[in-house]
């Protein structure tokens, strides 16, 4: 498998992961929550790839996502690809791909995650982010994300095996 | 050296997407034309696979609705039998046929429309995030005339507005229920126009400003759209009714507290009004 291949596995992975968020994923709510899929993608990616791949990642089901929600273009990539690269930098410096440490990293960071969303979108002039809710967003999201980060994880390996092997 | 290299380059990486995000941002925010044409575009491409993966995994989202949603189905079930006794009886004392015929009518037929022409669009997605919860996507856009700022409606009232720029076969709507939202109203029989705005997800709405003290409202009094000066929204369309008048004695205002009429939880089916207020101004 060459390298043009990975990235059709990659492209085909996020289109198919932002459809299915917006069709499915975004109506499976728990106390008005949904899972946070696209945050969730960045994360993994990080884990599975490492810092550039994890920015990616971000930025670009960042750029999907951002199309369908309300507010300003391009705030969901830039959180995205931050939260990608960081995820990734801590994993590469520090964990080293433990799968019981990968999923709770990615739970934490979607929780991270979303406060970071939350603020930033505020001090850009997006209305009603930092609300009483968000605490109850962040728990039930980061559970959400707990569970899907092993699906998630996986699919990541497999869009990107022969480049993980020649990088460790 | 292969690592302090990769580090270098995803170094960059990051600081190329950063500056993209952030130039996005401000295009945006500046509302750049072409960056709002290249959007539609994008999310016109992906919409056909969305609308069939809509329609593939509707019975799921259904079944979890339902799953997760009991107590609420069931409390709403209570309310639409309690309302079935209250038309049946209603029904009774309505003997005329022709009264019956008129009211059956006016309900299918949106009596506060009158003549403004009008799309009927059908909400396919609630919300995709957790942060928007007060707009919904619609499959009707600008190829139907719906323009940014257009009421929109349900039997029941005004449930929002038309906001961002619609794509060509979609459009968002903001519902009345966002704390950000204002609309201008005034209640049945008085003259004193007032501002209305959101409370929040299942909370009424508030008319905080315009209404003096001395004005004669009681709770149950309905409020509708004002439609004066140049207000986006024609006259008469319902918004609630007064649950609740607290005074500003300071202010010499009164302070409404409004129960919306028309539902925004679980929207199929809602009803654009292609209303220009500058077009009818001339």
């Amino acid at each position: 498998m060459n390298t043009a291949n990975a990235y059709l596995r990659s492209a085909l992975f996020l289109l198919t992961a932002l459809v299915l968020h917006m069709a499915l994923f975004s109506d499976l709510r728990v106390l008005g929550v949904a899972p946070e899929v696209p945050l969730a993608i960045a994360i993994t990616a990080g884990l599975v790839g490492g810092p550039e791949r994890g920015a990616v990642a971000g930025f670009v089901i960042g750029l999907g996502i951002d199309l369908y929600l309300p507010t300003l273009f391009g705030l969901s990539a830039l959180i995205y690809t931050v939260w990608g690269y960081t995820v990734g930098l801590i994993e590469e410096r520090i964990f080293r791909s433990a799968w019981w440490i990968n999923v709770l990293v990615t739970a934490a960071a979607t929780a991270g995650g979303l406060l970071v969303y939350a603020l930033l979108g505020e001090l850009l002039g997006a209305a009603n982010l930092y609300t009483d809710r968000l605490y109850v967003v962040m728990g039930v999201a980061a559970a959400y994300n707990l569970v899907l980060s092993l699906p998630l994880l996986g699919l990541w390996r497999w869009s990107w095996p022969r480049l993980l092997g020649e990088e460790r | 050296m292969a690592t302090g290299t990769r580090t270098g380059r995803s170094r960059f990486t990051l600081i190329f997407l950063l500056l993209s995000s952030a130039t996005l941002l401000t295009l945006d925010a500046r509302e750049f034309e072409p960056l709002q044409r290249t959007e539609e575009t994008i999310s016109d491409l992906i919409s056909p696979l969305r609308t069939g993966a809509d329609r593939v995994f509707e019975p799921v989202g259904d079944a979890w609705a339902g799953i997760t949603g009991y107590d609420e189905l069931e409390s709403e079930n209570e309310a639409l039998r309690a309302e079935l006794q209250k038309l049946e009886g209603q029904q009774i004392l309505d003997s005329d046929a022709a009264i019956r015929l008129e009211s059956l009518l006016d309900e299918l037929g949106l009596p506060y429309v009158q003549d403004i022409p009008n799309v009927v669009a059908e909400v396919v997605t609630a919300n995709v995030g957790n942060f928007d919860r007060y707009s919904v996507q619609i499959n009707r856009g600008s190829e139907d005339g719906i323009r940014t700022g257009m009421p929109v409606v349900t039997r029941g009232g005004l449930i929002g507005r038309i906001d961002g720029d619609p794509g060509r076969g979609h459009s968002r709507v903001t519902l009345l229920t966002d704390p950000g939202f204002e609309v201008g109203v005034l209640a049945v029989g008085t003259d004193d126009v007032a501002l209305a705005s959101g409370g929040g997800h299942g909370e009424p709405l508030m008319v905080t400003k315009g209404l003096e003290i001395d004005t004669e409202v009681d709770v149950g009094h309905e409020v509708v759209t004002s439609g004066v000066d140049r207000s986006r929204y024609p006259p008469g369309i319902p918004i609630g009714t007064v649950t609740h008048i607290d005074y500003d004695e300071a202010r010499l205002l009164q302070l409404l507290t409004v129960e919306p009429s028309a539902n925004t939880d679980n929207l199929s089916f809602v009803t654009v009004l292609l209303y220009d207020p500058l077009a009818e101004e001339s």
